[in-house]
This record gives structure tokens, sequence and C-alpha cells, in this order.
């Protein structure tokens, strides 16, 4: 028997069964269970009807796009690396700490074969002979889960060299990180992997062209690489999983005040109002408020139409939605959002190390009941000015909830000034 | 050079990393897992250690260790609880949480330990909402929804 740390069950379903097809129990799906339920099928077809090529040009017609905020088409990224002599690198992005999201690590802890033998195609497609998977210090059994399920796909001849028999050598490294969000991003990321502090690079050039020890490197989410061997199964009929040019299962970690948190898979056609249904609706019967997209904007009542694709006016990012309720504070929630990035800011760039201590310390004064017209106006002032001054999304982003909430929850913020908190929780 | 801290297994398992990644430099995060899971605390004389067995400076050590939070802070205890204060857990009830935590231990959030026993760190979202308000004690992950104080004494028991 092996021996995991406890994790308790935290609810996942789907009524699609793509991602989540073996990923509904709190449970680890082994290599024997992986195999006969069609596992390393997709593998075994790359590495023998496929080349390289073909498997680049099945992944730029999936439309498969990043899951792992940006939304970046996967197959344009690959091209970009591809333009690049080797040796290559790919690097599985498990740095999971997006406030509310909590997707990924489904996928590691109970399906962890998928993650790898979509890894093996992506690094046959790129040319790449090593992968890591860098994964966040806070996920120390799934840290085990992965390592253990690697080793056993090495003994099966799933990774290692002349995987199946085959010319193609592959082998996959777990490293940790160790509680730092910004690592998340993949030129810090990519730092840390180099063993060292985890400090955003500036970009260009690009991972793609100078990643990894110099090297070409294609960074991608945990999601995004399981969806490959769904790819290379369904070829041409993964086109008919979800909306045109959206295709393709999303995985969508609800939190907050509904009746089922967890994390649920759908194709993309689906809105955020059916998507909070879907999670049995609003907990008590108490009155929806508002979504937190992570901690990367606010959507209100007027925006529950809005579809979780990719389109401009879709939901995007990592399909993280927080749900609050009518008894919560919109100033409140935005402080712990403000407390988050003033801590996570690595501190390389001035405008984001001193404005998200700034913004944390406007946010508050609303709470304490001594903020005025004008810390609206300095609140403004510094969400237009953050991202200007940055040099890694995390300061691109860092003012988004609240210029969102500004917009769209202006009004609670005038009763702050004037001593009410609508939700009954500051003051 | 004699290791008192980095012990034989310990070292053993440096010397997998080593062997395994393209690059030595990369076995220093990892080694630091090492030293947290059997100390808790990285103190100059592990790092001192760490340095020479890796043959890696010692100013590169420390900047890791000054960077990433499970290695920076120090905690002074053998159990480590994590208390999530990200907006899911906040909403759900984090704060009361704590105080459970503070009551039943004895010890302040983020506050070095007294006796020795249990750290309490508030951090930032572990990867775990749905079960919110989530909390860790070392590697082990707990669902804090409506837990009781009895519930949770229990849970501290397994952990001396
Ligand atoms: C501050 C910050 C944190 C990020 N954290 C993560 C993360 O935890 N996981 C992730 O997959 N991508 C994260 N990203 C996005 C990555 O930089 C990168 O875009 C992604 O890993 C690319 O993979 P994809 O194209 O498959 O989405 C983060 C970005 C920023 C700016
Ligand atoms: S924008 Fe912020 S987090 Fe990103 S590199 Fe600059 S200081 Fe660091
Ligand atoms: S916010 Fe607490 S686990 Fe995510």
């Amino acid at each position: 028997m092996r021996y995991y740390p406890n994790i308790p069950d935290l609810n996942a379903d789907s009524s699609i069964n793509l991602l989540l097809r073996r990923a509904k129990e709190n449970r680890t799906v082994d290599i024997e269970e992986y195999v006969t339920t069609g596992g390393y099928s997709a593998l075994k077809k790359a590495l023998t009807k496929f080349t390289p090529e073909d498997i680049v040009v099945l992944v730029e017609e999936s439309t498969l796009r990043g899951r792992g905020g940006a939304g970046f088409p996967t197959g344009r990224k690959w091209r970009f690396a591809l333009s690049n002599p080797p040796p290559r690198y790919l690097i599985c992005n498990a740095d999971e700490s997006e406030p509310g999201t909590f997707k990924d690590r489904i996928i590691i802890e109970r399906d962890p074969h998928l993650l790898i033998e979509g890894m093996a195609i992506a690094g046959y497609a790129l040319g790449a002979e090593l992968g890591f998977i860098y994964i966040r210090g806070e996920y120390p059994a799934g840290a085990k889960i992965l390592e253990d399920a690697i080793e056993d796909a090495r003994k099966r001849g799933f990774l290692g060299k002349n995987i199946l028999g085959t010319e193609f050598s592959f082998d996959i490294l777990v490293y940790r990180g160790a509680g730092a969000y910004i690592c998340g991003e993949e030129t810090a990321l990519i730092e840390s992997l180099e063993g060292k502090r985890g400090h955003p690079r500036l970009r260009p050039p690009y991972p793609a062209n100078y990643g990894l020890f110099g090297k070409p490197t294609v960074v991608n989410n945990v999601e995004t690489l399981s969806n490959i061997p769904i790819i290379v199964t369904y070829e041409s009929y993964y086109m008919n999983i979800g909306p045109s040019g959206y295709y393709g299962p999303k995985l969508f970690p609800i939190s907050g005040k509904v009746n089922k948190p967890g994390v649920y898979e759908s194709t993309m056609d689906i809105t955020l109002r059916d998507l909070i249904d879907m999670a049995g609706g609003m907990r008590d019967g108490k009155k929806f408020k508002v979504v937190f997209a992570g901690a990367l904007g606010v959507y209100s009542e007027r925006d529950l139409d809005t579809p979780m694709d990719y389109s401009p006016k879709g939901f995007g990012g990592t399909g993280t939605t927080i749900v609050l309720a009518e008894d919560d504070c919109i100033i409140d929630s935005l402080i712990v959002i403000a407390e988050f990035f003033e801590h996570e800011s690595c501190g390389k760039c001035t405008p984001c190390r001193v404005g998200t201590y700034e913004q944390l310390n406007i946010l508050r004064k609303f709470q304490q009941g001594t903020a005025t017209e004008e810390d609206i106006k300095l609140l403004e002032h510094l969400g237009r000015n953050i991202p200007v001054g940055s040099i890694c999304g995390l300061g691109y982003s860092a003012s988004n909830a609240i210029m969102d909430a500004l917009r769209k929850f202006r009004d609670e913020f005038y009763e702050h000034i004037k001593g009410n908190c609508p939700a009954g929780v500051c003051f | 050079m004699e290791f008192i801290y980095l012990t034989e297994e310990i070292r053993q398992q440096i010397d997998k990393y080593v062997e395994k990644f393209p690059v030595r430099d990369q076995a220093v995060i990892q080694s630091l897992h090492l030293i947290y899971s059997k100390y808790r605390d990285i103190e100059d004389y592990h790092m001192k250690e760490l340095s020479e067995y890796l043959q890696v400076p010692l100013n590169v050590i420390e900047g890791i260790v000054s960077f990433y939070d499970m290695f920076r802070v120090k905690r002074g205890a053998r159990h480590h609880i994590r208390v999530c204060k990200n907006l899911p857990c906040h909403i759900m009830g984090c704060k009361n949480l704590l105080k459970m935590f503070e009551k039943l231990t004895g010890e302040k959030a983020n506050e070095y330990s007294k006796n020795g026993r249990f750290y309490i760190e508030t951090v930032e979202c572990i990867g775990s909402c749905s079960i919110a308000p989530a909390f860790m004690i070392d590697d082990d992950l707990y669902n804090g929804l409506n837990i009781t104080e009895e519930k949770l004494n229990e849970i501290l028991s397994k952990y001396t």
C-alpha cells in the first residue's frame, strides 16, 4: 500500500465525462485501471499513426486554448517553440494558486496518468525529451501521487527510453514549489525551476525562444495538457464537443455560497447562471450578489448570462467562480483580494510593490469608515497606473477586481463612505 | 565535513535529486523541502550544511530561503497548521475556525510557537475552496465546514 497524506472529497462532477471521466470519485486511479479503461491508447495511436507535425495540426484545429488563465491558443504556442532548434523542454504548470482555483489538483490526485499521457504526446509533438511538472508546495499528496504514477508509467514503457518500442524517448520530473503565487507566472516558474528566486523575467524573449536553461520551452497548464489525449482520441470529433471555436471540455471550480461547491466539467456553451445551477444553486436559498472570477474580476447579476468561453465577452481565464450572497460585502471581499496581491507581489516593479500596498490601505479606510470620495479617485488612479508600470500578469491584474467593482457596485463604496455597510459585515 | 542535520537518509535523497535533475541548482529547493519536513524551521546551520554538501554558494541558498514562504517563516513547532484566509474561506467562516485553533492550542496565529507543538499560520488559497474553510496540518488537508471544537480536538490529538 502506498501512503498519501489526507485529502478530503473536494467534490467533482461531470455530465460529459471527458476530463473527469475517471475522476469523479475521491481516489487515485492506478495504472492498471487507467490502461484497462482505454488509457495510453492515445499515446500509442500518436506514436504509431501520427507524425509530430500531425499532432500539432490536430491541436491547432482543436481550437484548444490554455486553461492556466491567459487562454492563449495552444497550437500556436507549440508552433513558436517548434520554430526554434532543439533541445526543447515541456513544462506542466501545476502551481495552481489563483484564489478559488482547485481544478488541476482533481486531475493530479485522481487521474494522474491522464496528465502524464498528455505530456508524453505533447513531448512527442514538440520533439522534447524531458518534461517537468512544477507543482505547488502546498500539494504534497499530489507530488507523491505524480512521482509514483510516473514510476509506474516508466515500468510499463509509457515513459523513458524508446517508448512503446519506438524511437521516441521522453521522461518527466516532478519539481515542488514552496509557497509563492508568483511562481505560477511562466517566466517566474522557469526561474524557480532553475533553482532560483521566483522573479518574473522581462519579456520578450518569450519562453518559446528562451525558456528553461535558455532553451525553447513550452509551459502549459495541467488541464490544457490533459486535453491532449482527448484530442488525439477524438480527432475531428473533438469539434463536436461544445460551441464553435471553443471546443473541448472545461473544468470550473466553484466555491462560496452555493449548495454543492466543487469542480464541474462542462462544454463552454454554458453560462454563469447554468454553472451556479449545476452547483446546486444558491446556498440556503440566499440571494445572489456577485461572482469573483478568482482575483481577476467581478460579475454582477446583470452578467449572469455571460458564456463561460474564451470569446471577448466570455468568462475566460481558469473558469474560477467564487459565488457571494447578499450577506457578503464587496468592500470586505476586495480587501481580502487586495491583501493577497500585496502579499504576493514579488517586489521587482515599484508600481506593483508599492501600488498593491497603497490600494490595500485605501480599501481598508472604507471598512474603517474614514474613506472620502477622494479615495475612490485614488483607487482609480492606482488601477490605471499599476498595470502600466508592471512587467507581469500579477501587476497587470492586481486592480482588476477593484476597477470592476467600482463600475458595477459603485454605490457600495459611497454607502461605506457614509458609514453604512449594506451587507452588515463592516463596522 | 561531518553532517549533523543532513542525515544519511536526507543525503541519499539529495543524491537522487542531483542525479536526476540536469542542473545541480535544481536540487536546492527540493532539498530544502526535506529539511523543512524533518526540522520545520530552516536555520543557518541547515543552510551551511546544505551549501557544503551541494557545493552551492551559501548566499544562493539564503536567497532562496528568504524568498519562499514555506522556508522563510520561523515557526518553532513540530506541527504546522495552515488556515486558509482567502476569499472562499473568508466568506465560509475561516475567522471562527482560526479562533478555535487559537483556543485549543493556546497559540496565536502567525506568532512563534510558545510550547513547540503547533504553529498556526494564516495562508492564501490552498486550492481546496470547495471544503472551505479549509486547513492543513503538516501534509494533511481537512474540511473545516461546520467543524466543532470537539472534532477539531480529535484531529489535533493525532499530531503529538
Ligand atoms: C501571477 C500569475 C500566476 C499564474 N499562475 C498560474 C498557475 O498557477 N497555473 C497555471 O497554469 N498558469 C498560471 N499562470 C499563467 C501562466 O503564466 C501561463 O500563462 C500558463 O501556465 C500557460 O499555460 P496554458 O497556455 O496552458 O494556459 C499565472 C500567471 C500569472 C501572471
Ligand atoms: S508586476 Fe509585480 S509580481 Fe510581476 S514582476 Fe513586477 S513586482 Fe513582481
Ligand atoms: S480560498 Fe481557502 S482553499 Fe481556496
